[in-house]
């Protein structure tokens, strides 16, 4: 089939394939491509409260304060932190949801729990922060059953800290991990397993020396992807941690929308998507590998 | 082998936790919402529609809840339109221009929303070109946040279409357009309405690129929900996030008929 690649070139006369692609491209270019450089280029100018524009004198003043002001370069760590936690969590309890979606042949049921997974993907995550709140509040449903039944005198301190934000980054990022491995414990052959087990392994044995190496590239390419997700999260951490675990993204909505410091809202912007982009480039390098190089 | 479960009772206890963790907070919205009390209780104090009356006659909830369905709408019709030119370009051409496109394309992905959302801010306020704090200039971030949606969607449902198709269509005189419409346009349609159906539920669930860009006083409905979670559990706005969840539940479903949902997420 070499004729493959041109042939709607041929089938439309003097049309030519790129055209299609035109609209979207030019699209992006405005929209995408110029305001994130503009973004970048802004936050090498000197920060002036309340003006933005782009000038051609370029310092690394607002890095530099970034990265000698502990209330800034914490919230840099803070936020590499959180990520990290809410990597580990997702995976202990994403990994045998995937597991069992992976195992469970009959049709229906394979469809009915990726359904669930994916809905709850896509539903508004303020909407499902609104469910965790009633439940995790001082006067919520957890706190609530645990007084009523006397277990407990003072409500636990369940959100507004950083375990509530966990939570609810947690919440949020399940579903992407479940997906990242599901189709890679899919694709390690039963017979792999069997082998070791026919060899005289335990059922524990043969997981973790045949399954769980089988399946690093997934755990790797999920907990990357959570990672990522989790560090770029503003409402999460605003609603679970109600302004008192003050990550990357609350500092730059504080910067521009309260303090009107551009500049400097940019230059913590560019360091939020930096850190994203490594994770995100890694987590690229590891889906090509699950993949085999087929992406 | 020995006759045992295929799951492990530890990794199937740890599943269904997991599992609990996902839709348990959905269950106490809904129920939230249906709950005839003045705020959820433990157990609830009964059933009643009252709050999803209020909610419809709602100004703040029903106006956001409809500015959002008109919004996610333009903003699916516009990427769609965009994204399916795109992915049958993306889909036929070998050259190595399509393969770093199909990257490029995927970006907004991978930007933090925050920052996408400031930087079209930005861009709109020093260009000063009436886009900041506008539908329009809103839309725009949601066309873009919602294009990779599409492109991923239609795309994979054009993996092993058969061209020769359409080659038989155009040698028994099909003109090129017309084989293109008849053809290929009616098999990658479930692809294509797959990709419109993820878009606009992203569209309509968007919050992080929408904090930037919001038209004072037109909220959307995940920044109209967010502001009044900050003050209390207002149980209208627990009603219009049943409206919400049952829209999303309803497109899932629907799209995971129309394509392999596997094949799109890769899973």
């Amino acid at each position: 089939m070499r004729r493959r690649g041109v042939s709607i070139s041929e089938a439309f006369g003097g049309f030519r394939l790129w055209w299609l692609v035109l609209p979207a491209f030019l699209f992006f270019l405005a929209f995408f491509v110029v305001p994130v450089l503009s973004l970048l280029a802004i936050s090498f100018n000197k920060t002036v409260p309340g003006v933005v524009t782009l000038t051609d004198a370029f310092t690394l003043d607002n890095f530099v304060r970034i990265f000698t002001r502990p209330l800034y370069y914490e919230a840099i760590l803070r936020s590499i932190g959180l990520g990290v936690v809410v990597a580990a969590v997702a995976l202990v309890l994403g990994y045998p949801l995937a597991f069992l979606i992976a195992k469970t042949e009959h049709p229906g049921r394979n469809t009915a729990l990726m359904i669930l997974v994916l809905a709850s993907m896509q539903l508004d995550m303020v909407i499902r922060m609104y469910g965790l709140m009633v439940l995790m509040g001082d006067t919520g449903l957890i706190n609530s059953a645990l007084i009523g039944l006397h277990l407990i005198d003072e409500p636990l301190p369940l959100m507004y800290n950083a375990f509530g934000v966990v939570v609810g980054l947690v919440q949020v990022t399940l579903p992407f991990m479940v997906l990242s491995l599901v189709g890679i414990i899919r694709a390690i052959h039963p017979s792999l397993e069997e082998a070791a087990r026919s060899l005289g392994a335990s059922r524990g044995e043969a997981f973790r020396r045949v399954v769980l190496p089988l399946s690093m590239p997934g755990i790797l390419a999920g907990s990357l992807l959570v990672f990522a997700l989790s560090i770029s999260s503003y409402v999460v951490p605003a609603l679970m941690g109600g302004w008192k675990v003050v990550v990357l993204p609350i500092h730059i909505y504080q910067q521009i929308a309260e303090a009107g410091r551009w500049q400097f809202g940019a230059a913590v912007a560019a360091i939020l998507f930096l850190t994203s982009l490594v994770a995100v480039f890694v987590y690229h390098r590891a889906a090509v590998l699950t993949s085999g190089g087929r992406t | 082998m020995r006759d045992e479960p295929a799951v492990s009772w530890p990794m199937r206890a740890v599943a269904i936790l997991a599992l609990v963790i996902l839709l348990l907070p959905v269950v106490i919205v809904v129920l939230a919402g249906l709950n005839a009390g003045e705020y959820l209780t433990f157990p609830p104090k009964g059933l009643s529609l009252r709050w999803v009356i209020a909610f419809l006659s709602s100004p703040t909830f029903m106006g956001a809840y409809l500015y959002s369905f008109v919004l996610a709408l333009v903003a699916t019709l516009i990427s769609t339109v965009l994204g399916t030119l795109a992915a049958v370009y993306l889909s036929r051409s070998r050259s190595r221009a399509a393969a770093i496109l199909r990257g490029f394309f995927m970006l907004p992905v991978v930007l933090p929303g925050v920052v996408l959302g400031l930087a079209l801010y930005v861009f709109y306020v020093t260009t000063d070109i009436g886009l900041a704090r506008s539908f329009p200039g809103l839309l725009i971030g949601h066309v873009l946040v919602t294009f990779p949606f599409v492109i991923a969607t239609v795309t994979a449902s054009m993996v092993g279409f058969d061209l020769s198709l359409e080659e038989a269509a155009r040698s028994l005189g099909a003109s090129p357009l017309t084989a293109f419409m008849k053809i290929t346009l009616r098999l990658i349609a479930p692809g294509i309405s797959a990709g419109a159906i993820f878009a606009f539920i992203v569209s309509f669930g968007q919050f992080e690129t929408t904090l930037f860009l919001t038209v004072p006083n037109h909220e959307p409905l995940p920044m109209a929900m967010y502001i009044s979670l900050r003050y209390k559990f207002e149980p209208t706005a627990a009603a219009a996030g049943i409206f919400a969840i049952a829209l999303v539940a309803l497109s899932t479903v629907v799209s995971a008929r129309l394509v392999s949902l596997r094949r799109v997420f890769r899973a």
